[in-house]
Parts: C-alpha cells; structure tokens; sequence
C-alpha cells in the first residue's frame, strides 16, 4: 500500500501548476468577476495542452492517465479558482461520453471543440431518487422533459447529457442547448458557469438506455464527480491555507509578526491538519476508484465530506486572520473562499456526503 | 500510488504469521494476567518475548548479528499491524524494547549491552525512563536531578515524576544533569540505575483511574551512588542522545495510534445498532452524524500515516508525521467521549475489565494519559507551526 504519489504525478501536477499560473493569474479571475472578461481563451489553451484528453484511454483519443491524474488537474483548477468548463469536463460529461461509447460525441469534447455538461441535480439533490425529469420515445428518438438546477459549466456547454427517468429505470440522453431553456444567474462564483437548465418536450437522442447498465455508469460517474470536486476544493483550500500563513508571517503587530502569537500558532496547527487530513483521504479516494477497489463507495463519501469539514474551517479562518484587507473586493482572496464554498454545495454538500457514510456503516436508513 | 503491497511483503506477512500460528501466547492467559504497568511483565509476556527474540521476531528490522532479520519498513509495519490483529502486545516494556534497548545498542559499551539491553530483549528485565520532573515537564531540558562526579563514582540528588512503570522496572535509563554551568541543552547525561540501588525511593502515584493499578510514578533520589563506567555515552551529550533516542521508533509510532482509533471505531461500530435502536430519529441522526464524522477522522489517520510513512521510507523526512500525534490522541479520546455519551448509565461502571476498550468513562479518562504524556497536544501543535509551518517563535 502506497498512498504517495509518484515521481511522474508530482511532475504533471507542477505542470499543471505552472501552466495555470501563467494562463490563470488572479487577474483573469477578477476580469470575469467583473464582467469583462471570458474563459475562452483558457479553454482553448488547455483543450491545445490535451487537458479535457487526460483520463481517457490512448484507444478512445485520449492520454490514458488514471483517475489519480484527473483528481491531480481537479485539485490545480481549484488552486487556481480557475474558470471555464475543464471541471465539469474531465469529472463529469468525458468520462459518462466514454463509457456510454459515443466516439464521435466523445472525440469532439476531447478536442475541445463541443463543450458538453452533465444536468443530474434537480432541486439540490445530487441522488438518483431525486430525479424527476422524464425521457419518452417519440418515433426514432427520444423527448425529454424536466428541469435541473445547478449544472456544472451549463452557462458555456453546447450539449447535456441529461439523466432521466423512464419508468422506474434511469437512462441518459444528449438534448442539443437550442432544444432546452438554459437560465443563468448572478452567481457567487461566476468562473463555475453553473446554469438551471428546463427541459420541455425537448428532443433528445439517448446516450445510455434506461437500465441497470445505465444507472451503474450515472453511479461511477457521480463518484469520480464528487471526488474530483472534493479535491477542487482541496486545492482551492490548500491556496488559502498558503496565502493566510504567509500573511501572518509578514503582518505586525504590536512591533512582532502576527504568526508568532500562539493563538495563531494554533490555529494554523488546526488548518494545516485539515488540509492535509481532506487531502490524504481525497487521494485515497481517487485511487480507490482508479483501482476500482471494493473501498470506493465508503471512500467517496469520506473525501467529499472530509473537503467539506476543509472549507468550513479554511473559508473562516482564512478570511478571518487575514482581517480587514481579506474583507475586501480588491484583495483575491475572495476568488478562493467563494470557489470553496460553491464547491461544497455541488456534488452532494458536507452533510450530505456524512449522512451516506453513516448510512453505509450501517447507521441509518440507506438512500 | 497503489493499495496492494507487494509481493515480497505478503511473503513476509505469510511467514510471519504462520510462526505466530504455532508461537503465540493463548488469549486466556492474556486475559487473566494482562498487561497492567509500562514494565509490569506476566509470565505469557516474558516466555512470548524471548521466543520472538530468539526467532528473530522482536525487532525484525535490526540486522541479524542483533537479533533481527533485517526487513524494511514496510516489512516492519505490516508485521506491527499483524501482531495488532491477533490482539497480542508486542512488548509489555514499550519504553525497554522502543527506546531503551535500541539506545544502549547505539551508544552504550559491550558490557551495558550485555547486562542491561539483552535481558531486555530477551524478556528477563523491565526498564523505565527517568526524565521528567516537577519541573521539567513540556520543557524536559529544565531538569534538575544532579550527578555529582566523586572520584570513580556519581553521587545523584534529585526527583523524577510521571515516570511510567518504575514501580515495577529492574532499571531506570535516567536523565541527570552532570555540568550545572552548560547551556541546559548540554550538560545533561544518561546513567543506567538499578531500581534496587540505596537511596532510591518509588512512590506509585495514584491514577484517576484503575487506583489498583498504578502505573506512574514519583522517583525520589538521596544520594544515590553509582559507578561512572553506568554513563551511557558521551558525559554532557544526553539531550543528543535523548533526541536519538526518541526518534528511534518515531517513524512507526503514528502505527500505533492508528491502529488504537480503529480498534476503537471497530468496537463503536458494533455496539452502534443495538445503542441507536432505542433512540428517536432526531437522536438517532445526531449519533450517526457524530460517529460518522470520527470514521472520517479514523480512516484520515491511516492515509495520513501511510502517505507520510511512504513519503519518510522515500525521503527520510514527512512534515506531516508531527500532526499524528495530536491527531491520532484526540480522536481517540473523542472516539471515548462518543461512545461513552452512546452507552448512557451503563457507561458510568467502573473496573479493569472495560480499560482499553470504548463504551465507559473509565476508558475516556484514560485517553488523556495519551493526549498530555510524550508532549501534550498544546506542545505538538507549537511544533507543527514551528517547525512545519516556519512560524516565529515567540
């Protein structure tokens, strides 16, 4: 049992991290923040850099790298608080496309040139009994009619792969943008794209037949979703942690660095823990789906909720020991604490993730 | 990153325990004479722990001529984690076998070797460590016990306190100051100490728990001669040695706290339905929430710990290896907190039956001689900041 990364991951991770600091700087972040701005230009780069390629096989178009790679690109987008689709791509719609088979839909999302996202949550609920949305036959094809909320790159994405009922059984279906109703709202985190999308009789072509084959692949994907998105958080997390430490170590008071108080010293032993411990148990999960190990489900539910204990603490203190000057729009702290906190509340929220956990140790009522 | 081990380590975990099949001590005769003290050793334990060393299984990572088998680290955490699972205590001397004999091996002469570190090993002698003081707790350099140089000999004058085990150890590996105008860093030494040497005088102290079996102690020392050939290495060079000593098993001491959370998660989990069943939904959703919150905590601390063991066998060096202490200490505590509220009344009986096991407020008051002994929590986290995180001392 290794549970370091290797010498070739530590590589592609301070890879990816030093694309992103030329490509992703704070200012690109403000300029959307600020509405003058767009995640284009980033997401041609990284679709040119074969980033969307990265956790599909070598026979499908893709780099062949391990889910442990794409929680790896997961954790460098959220240091970065970077904007755009990436996210929702290589943790969301690429892997469902691949699985379900679809080459052509598949290689067009892994060259960049279609953004696709995956509408499953409705009403907040990131769980197949919450969906409610039908999928009919209608000649040839399919329609498909409901609403869901919270899609993941749905502002930017040209096609969803919608998971949708019929009868009892799930399936998913690709509705082209132009055949559905796509909201958007101001958001607290703009760079996520997230939009509500409606579904009206919408004409849809099915990616996955409803069954048992289709349930088992929104299951496998939803994990690596939540997975990918916990160690987003993480990264964004670990990006506050950094900053916040190497305040308190230049910031005086009282004619002495701020970080020398042992009220600080303390709280930065908690922080530090909390990254870390988010992060151990993160990589853990990653590998555990990687390795499809009979450990996963427990795994995946530990890791998202363990990000979510890390941004409670690193969203509170790393606003409040930065003090006034994080209070304020011109500091890019805000960009870090706001991604954290959006990052909870998708893919299944904190206590939604323990309340799994509990129910999978045989605590509760299973879902 | 992978989850397996490797080939090469399931042969050893599969040799290991098929010695263990045919030499492990019977569980009624642990049960009816347990481990009591830090140097306290049943009739089971000292039989068990000279077969192991004359096996080459009580220290498998030290070289053969030592009485090891030479094996890696990873060899040697599987084989802890083995001896964890069949509920058998690798040592009823932890401070004797992981601090005191590897030291005297290190830095000691042929002769304390061969009268003081073998008899250890070989399950003969109980030891215990004299260092702290009134004194000198959390700033362990403060103490003050002196060794006075009288010509062949050293005359000791002093007071050691929470000593573990001196009760009932043949010997004490004792810190005493030896150069009164050093730095306090550096004029201390170690000297071997029979328990039975004139002047020395152990008193047990009593423990909130379990009085019947005390395990700390305060050590009173009037004029206590000893021959200088007793010094363990260097005079004045003691707090190096000290350091050397501690660090001796620090890369597998994190093992240990892990494996404390988990049989506790373990014991939790099983009384869990039978606890909750009883209880309203609203009630039945708290306790859930809490144990599931301390599962996470549990399987944190083994990934923790095998990321920073992998990252230590590969560098040498894993700053996150200092959070395990704190962390592992308090979870185990919560972890008794929890199931001690779950149990109700039932948790407020007392008695050596329960200590170790989760479930009574006897095993949560005893969790606290882990979070405040070896460096309290307060002092790992000055030294994660420190340390770690490069804050100021201040």
């Amino acid at each position: 049992m290794d549970l370091e990364l290797s010498d070739d991951q530590f590589e592609l991770r301070d890879n990816i991290r030093s694309v992103l600091e030329g490509a992703c700087p704070p200012s690109l972040v403000r300029s959307i923040y600020d509405g003058e701005g767009t995640s284009a230009d980033l997401w041609k780069q990284m679709a040119e850099l074969y980033w969307p390629a990265l956790g599909v096989a070598e026979d499908a178009g893709g780099l062949g790298m391990g889910f442990v790679e794409v929680a790896l690109l997961a954790e460098e987008l959220g240091r970065a608080a970077a904007p755009g689709p990436l996210l929702a791509m290589v943790s969301q719609f690429i892997p469902l496309v691949e699985t379900a088979g679809a080459s052509e839909v598949l290689a067009a999302a892994v060259a960049g040139e279609t953004i696709g996202a995956l509408a499953y949550a409705e009403q907040g609920r990131w769980e197949p009994t919450a969906v409610t949305t039908t999928a009919t036959r209608a000649g040839d094809g399919w329609t498909v009619t409901g609403a869901k909320d919270a899609v993941l790159a749905g502002a930017t994405a040209e096609v969803f792969a919608v998971v949708a009922r019929d009868g009892d059984q799930l399936g998913v279906f690709l509705v082209e943008r132009g055949a559905c109703s796509v909201t958007t709202k101001t958001l607290l985190d703009p760079g996520l794209e997230l939009a509500d999308v409606e579904f009206a009789d919408s004409a849809a072509v099915v990616l996955l037949a409803p069954g048992p084959e289709a349930v088992a692949a929104i299951e496998a994907v939803t994990q690596q979703a939540s997975v990918a998105m916990a160690l987003h958080v993480i990264g964004t997390c670990r990006k506050i942690f950094e900053d916040t430490l190497e305040y308190a170590k230049v910031r005086e008071q009282y004619d002495r660095v701020i970080g020398s108080f042992q009220a600080l010293k303390h709280r930065f032993a908690e922080l530090y823990l909390a990254v870390e411990r988010a992060n151990a148990v993160g990589y853990y999960a990653a590998l555990a789906i990687e390795e499809d190990a009979d450990s996963k489900d427990e795994a995946v539910h530990v890791a998202k909720a363990a990000a979510g204990d890390c941004q409670r603490l690193l969203a509170e203190d790393g606003l409040q020991l930065h003090g006034g000057i994080g209070y304020t729009w011109e500091n890019d702290l805000h960009f870090l604490l706001k991604r954290a906190k959006s990052g909870d509340a998708l893919c299944g929220s904190r206590a939604f993730h323990r309340a799994r956990l509990a129910a999978l140790l045989g605590l509760g009522e299973a879902a | 990153m992978k989850l397996e081990f490797d080939e090469e380590v399931e042969a050893f975990r599969s040799e290991f325990l098929e010695w263990l099949a045919v030499n492990r001590p019977p569980a009624e005769a642990i049960a009816a004479d347990p481990p009591r003290s830090s140097a306290y050793i049943p009739e089971w334990a000292a039989s068990f722990t000279k077969r192991m060393f004359d096996d080459g299984w009580l220290v498998p990572g030290w070289p053969s001529e030592r009485g090891g088998r030479n094996a890696g680290p990873i060899e040697t955490l599987v084989y802890l984690e083995e001896l964890n699972k069949a509920g058998i205590p690798r040592t009823t001397n932890p401070q004797g076998l992981g601090i005191i004999a590897p030291s005297l091996l290190d830095y000691g002469t042929e002769e304390q070797i061969q009268n003081y570190a073998m008899p250890l090993l070989r399950g003969e002698t109980a030891a215990c460590l004299g260092m702290s003081e009134p004194d000198a707790g959390s700033d362990l350099a403060n103490l003050k016990t002196r060794a006075v140089r009288d010509g062949d000999n050293f005359v000791i004058t002093g007071q050691k306190v929470w000593t573990s085990g001196a009760n009932y150890a043949d010997f004490c590996f004792l810190f005493c100051r030896t150069d009164p105008d050093a730095p306090k860093h550096k004029g201390i030494s170690i000297i071997l100490m029979p328990m039975d040497t004139p002047g020395v005088t152990v008193r047990p102290l009593t423990e909130i728990i379990s009085p019947e079996f005390p395990d700390l102690n305060e050590v009173f020392l009037d004029d206590v001669v000893l021959p200088a050939s007793n010094v363990v290495g260097e005079l004045n060079n003691g707090w190096a040695m000290a350091n050397g000593s501690l660090a001796h098993e620090r890369s597998m001491v994190w093992l240990m706290g892990v494996m404390g959370m988990e049989s506790s998660m373990t014991e939790l989990l099983g009384m869990a339905p039978d606890l909750l069943a009883p209880m309203s939904t609203v009630e039945q959703a708290t306790a859930a929430d809490a144990i599931a919150g301390l599962y996470i905590d549990t399987l944190a601390a083994r990934c923790l710990g095998y990321r920073g063991f992998a990252r230590y066998v590969k560098t040498g060096s894993a700053p996150e290896q200092a959070l395990m202490k704190m962390y592992s200490t308090e979870i185990r505590r919560d972890l008794a907190r929890v199931a001690a509220e779950l149990c109700g009344p039932d948790s407020l009986e007392t008695g050596l039956s329960r200590q170790g096991s989760v479930g009574s407020l006897d095993a949560y008051f005893t969790t606290f001689g882990l979070t405040i002994s070896a460096g309290s929590s307060e002092i790992q986290r000055n030294i994660v900041a420190e340390r770690v995180l490069g804050l100021p001392r201040g």
